[in-house]
């Protein structure tokens, strides 16, 4: 069964156009720091979602595989986060970095057995995971608290230094969005990448050049468990609160929103499409109650009509571009 | 020693035998073609070969290895590298980066070379890039190198799919009906880029089922027909072979077909 | 250690809550083998059946029958709006397994909030439908409302066997699940059976949820547990065969039964979902796929 997303891939060299999108996300966060708090808190969730979009862009777009419940690792980052700092005094940085190996961990022992299934079992099966995930988080409540959710989250921290203010926080989180991207785009272009791609385009073919594809798909599994979990736990650092629902199917919608909406298989998409997601509804005030209808809407548009997202529209232009220098 | 040597490989579905007892050895540097009606295990075999299915029963050696059932990524990273009758190119990756991607066995590397990039890594990309640009040139798709592989017309994505195999450096290259489908001229092409390949000094088995190409560049030829081996020999003890003849004239094209 | 009567009591209450996961697994299986889909709004339909009818029954105080007859159709027409709307659309243009897949789970969170928008949160339910009761058996008692699931469920699965056995329709969607290109060619509207295939396994999930609302409640929030249920049952049965499914779902709902009183009720969903998952790494045919092989050549 072919089951694999559509695909493009920026070009390697650096041009002065390949700085745009890095800038602008700065650009961003200093737009931030000029704003009210309020903004400062949407610009927040729309870079942890880049973070968690990127992880999960290296899985379903580059790998061409699909999961449907990487909010289990967002969930085990943030809930560890939450119960290292808050109960047990630890460090945030050292909180993050610990839960991030324990969710690579799981990942390898949940994917091991996992990704031998394709299509419609691998997508129900790590759907599975998430929900098992979302259920304990529920129901064990003297680890968790239940419905009633983690309070009392120290914010982002390194070595005695709190980043006390919102503000201050955002810069850090846009800057760990952007080295985020940069590690993502030079794992994609090398020899390692390369292998990741070629399992997204044929199977087959990837293992008569010899791709070990079990292997590369977990590699690419984990990795995208450690963006998620990462991404969990400056969620549970930067709210200071996390409840079950953060990571419940919603969030796997509205990431897959992101990321189809940004371009999947693309550098920049899914960041451009966790900003673009998170700041839409908000524009559009008053349609708070509607945001997971909007949300849904807008993903079951891209999926029909633009299946490759804003970076499909790019490369349409670029095309277009090309075609007329050719005929000068 | 010879390079690849096939002992009573069996290979059943079910209750039907797709290759039954076939044993043949290929010498290094050597262009052997297998040929045979349609349905006559070809493709198996290079399937078994290949390690894409364990044969039922038979052992194959590869440069004095025992692959047998082995892994398909692990024959190839060994140095036997196939190709498909249909095509299976990455069609969503440049012409280059897909024969990139053919150089995976002969470098190395993982996600944290990959990330810091040392110096040997760096050396190595320039020579994959390199590398990749020569293969390309060398089918003549030097032109092409930046196009979406599956904008390539059909004639040229398989030389393509050739210029990927060959970024393998393989020790014994399998092609698999690689005329399938072209046309008399890219035919041609096809057959001299093959002849090139071969005086470079690469072993190379071939499945064709367009005889004048394999008469024309063919040392040595195999006859498959019903699973079974029924000849083997140089071009013109084949021509000549009654069991041939009778395969190819006695019916079993059409019934088979 | 639950003794004899709780064992009891919990298969009998399992068996009800089973053959309702069965029902949803047909559900699966129907679309499945009509269109090679898994859709993952299936649970919406039984949400929908469940609240469709309470919503009839409480604001419009129409007798039960007419609530049936008006709620069937209705959750039917959903289903064929999700396939005219989103799936077809979306094979129309090529779109990835994995893009349908997706679209049909963001279809099901949008029909989950629509509900709650206009609905609200607030649990519903409606009453048995024969009054009275529970039957009493010894010491397990049997509620009226599960001889009303067996007897409907009974009802159901011979209706849809008579359909794909008697009917051109049912015929035709038969045909289409085992070669799709082949049913084109002669001439069969592989287009309309998939509208056909949506429609029957909404419906069938409709009555999943009429059935099941009087033992429970119904939320806007119930169809995942359902949906997932349901799959695990199609799956247990060898994914694609009715009968399989049917089979999954009361063993998978005796098995879930038995683990409330064994492990208490708040890991149940954590249990059911464990349970999928060693089905599919283990048995990624389905337990019973060895027996469906001959339901499936008749």
């Amino acid at each position: 069964m072919t089951s694999h997303a559509t695909i493009s891939i920026e070009p390697v060299g650096v041009r002065w156009q390949s700085m745009l999108p890095p800038l602008a996300v700065l650009a961003l966060a200093g737009l931030g720091l000029l704003s009210s708090d309020y903004v400062v808190t949407v610009l927040g969730f729309a870079f942890i979602y880049a973070i968690f979009c990127t992880g999960l862009n290296f899985f379903m777009g580059y790998t061409g595989q699909a999961s449907f419940g990487q909010s289990a690792f967002a969930a085990i980052g943030g809930y560890g986060s939450a119960i290292l700092c808050a109960d047990y005094g630890w460090e945030p940085l050292l909180a993050l970095l610990f839960t991030m190996a324990i969710s690579g961990v799981a990942a390898v022992f949940v994917g091991y057995p996992t990704l031998r299934l394709r299509g419609h079992y691998l997508a129900m099966a790590t759907f599975a995971l998430g929900l098992i995930v979302y259920e304990i988080s529920i129901e064990w409540t003297s680890l968790t608290q239940g419905y009633m959710g983690y309070s009392g989250v120290p914010p982002l921290g390194i070595a005695g230094f709190d980043l006390v203010t919102v503000k201050q926080q955002l810069v850090a989180l846009a800057v760990v969005a952007l080295f985020g991207v940069f590690v993502a785009a030079r794992l994609r272009q090398s020899r390692f990448g390369r292998a990741l791609a070629s399992i997204a385009g044929s199977e087959p073919a990837a293992r008569a050049l010899g791709v070990d594809i079990a292997r590369y798909k977990l590699i690419a599994f984990v990795i995208g468990a450690l963006y998620a979990s990462a991404a969990g736990s400056l969620f549970a650092h930067f709210v200071g609160f996390i409840s079950p629902e953060v990571f419940g199917v919603t969030m796997v919608v509205q990431s897959f929103a992101m990321l189809y909406l940004g371009g999947i298989g693309t550098m920049w998409g899914p960041t451009i499409g966790a900003v673009i997601v998170s700041v839409l509804p908000e524009a559009l005030r008053g349609l708070k109650e509607m945001q997971d209808i909007a949300y849904t809407a807008i993903l079951i548009f891209i999926l029909i009509f633009a299946p490759r997202g804003l970076a499909g529209l790019s490369a349409l232009f670029k095309r277009d571009r090309a075609q007329t220098r050719e005929g000068a | 020693m010879a390079l690849l040597s096939v002992r009573e490989e069996t290979m059943r579905f079910g209750g039907l035998f797709a290759n039954q007892s076939i044993s043949f050895d290929v010498e290094e540097g050597e262009l052997l073609a297998v040929i045979g009606p349609n349905g006559a295990g070809k493709t198996t075999l290079f399937n078994v070969i290949s390690g894409f299915f364990p044969p039922t029963s038979g052992s194959i050696h590869f440069d004095g290895e025992d692959i047998t059932g082995a892994s398909a990524h692990h024959v190839a990273s060994s140095g036997l590298v196939r190709t498909y009758q249909l095509v299976q190119l990455f069609k969503h990756l440049t012409v280059a980066e897909n024969v990139e991607i053919g150089s995976h066995r002969v470098t190395r590397g993982s996600v944290f070379s990959a990330l810091f990039r040392p110096e040997w890594m760096r050396r190595q990309e320039k020579a994959v890039c390199e590398g990749a640009r020569e293969l390309l040139r060398f089918v003549g798709l030097e032109d092409q190198a930046d196009v979406q592989a599956d904008k390539l017309p059909y004639g040229r994505q398989r030389l393509l799919e050739v210029a990927r195999a060959l970024a393998a450096k393989p020790r014994l290259l399998l092609l698999d009906e690689p005329a399938a489908g072209l046309n008399t001229q890219e035919t041609e092409a096809l057959a001299e880029v093959i002849t090139r390949i071969h005086r470079a000094g690469t072993t190379i088995i071939l499945i064709e089922h367009d005889m004048s190409l394999v008469m024309k560049i063919a040392q040595r030829i195999v006859v498959l027909d019903f699973g079974k081996k029924i000849a083997e020999g140089t071009p013109e003890e084949i021509k000549a072979h009654p069991d041939v003849i009778a395969a190819y004239l006695g019916g079993t094209e059409m019934t088979d077909a | 250690m639950p003794n004899a009567v709780e064992f009891l009591q919990s298969v009998v209450n399992g068996i009800g809550v089973g053959l309702i996961y069965g029902l949803v697994g047909i559900g699966f299986c129907v679309i499945y083998n009509a269109s090679g889909i898994v859709n993952f709004a299936q649970g919406v339909f039984v949400m929908l059946g469940g609240m469709v009818c309470q919503v009839l029954l409480a604001q419009l105080g129409i007798p039960l029958v007419l609530a049936v007859a008006l709620t069937i159709p209705l959750v039917a027409i959903s289903g064929m709006i999700m396939e005219l709307a989103i799936v077809r659309p979306m094979m129309h243009r090529g779109a990835t397994l994995f893009a349908i897949i997706l679209a049909t789970l963001a279809a099901q969170i949008m029909i989950e909030r629509i509900v709650l928008l206009t609905l609200g949160d607030r649990p519903r339910t409606f009453s048995e439908f024969t009054p009275g009761g529970p039957l009493k058996i010894g010491d397990v008692a049997i509620g009226y409302q599960l001889f009303w699931i067996l007897g409907c469920g009974a009802f159901l699965v011979l209706l849809l066997w008579l359909f794909f056995t008697r009917t051109r329709t049912g015929r035709a969607l038969r045909a289409c699940s085992q070669n799709r290109e082949a049913a084109q060619l002669l001439g069969i509207p592989v287009s309309h059976m998939m509208l056909v295939a949506f429609a029957l396994s909404a419906a069938l999930g409709a009555v999943a949820g009429i059935l099941v609302t009087p033992t429970q409640y119904t939320a806007y929030n119930v169809g995942t547990p359902f949906g997932v249920n349901g799959f695990i049952a199609a799956i247990i049965g060898g994914f694609g065969r009715a009968g399989g499914a049917l089979a999954g779902g009361l063993l998978l709902g005796v098995l879930q039964a038995l683990a409330i009183v064994a492990l208490g009720a708040g890991f149940k969903n954590v249990a059911a979902l464990s349970v999928l998952l060693v089905v599919l790494l283990l048995f990624p045919n389905g337990l019973f796929a060895g027996f469906g092989s001959k339901a499936k050549a008749h």
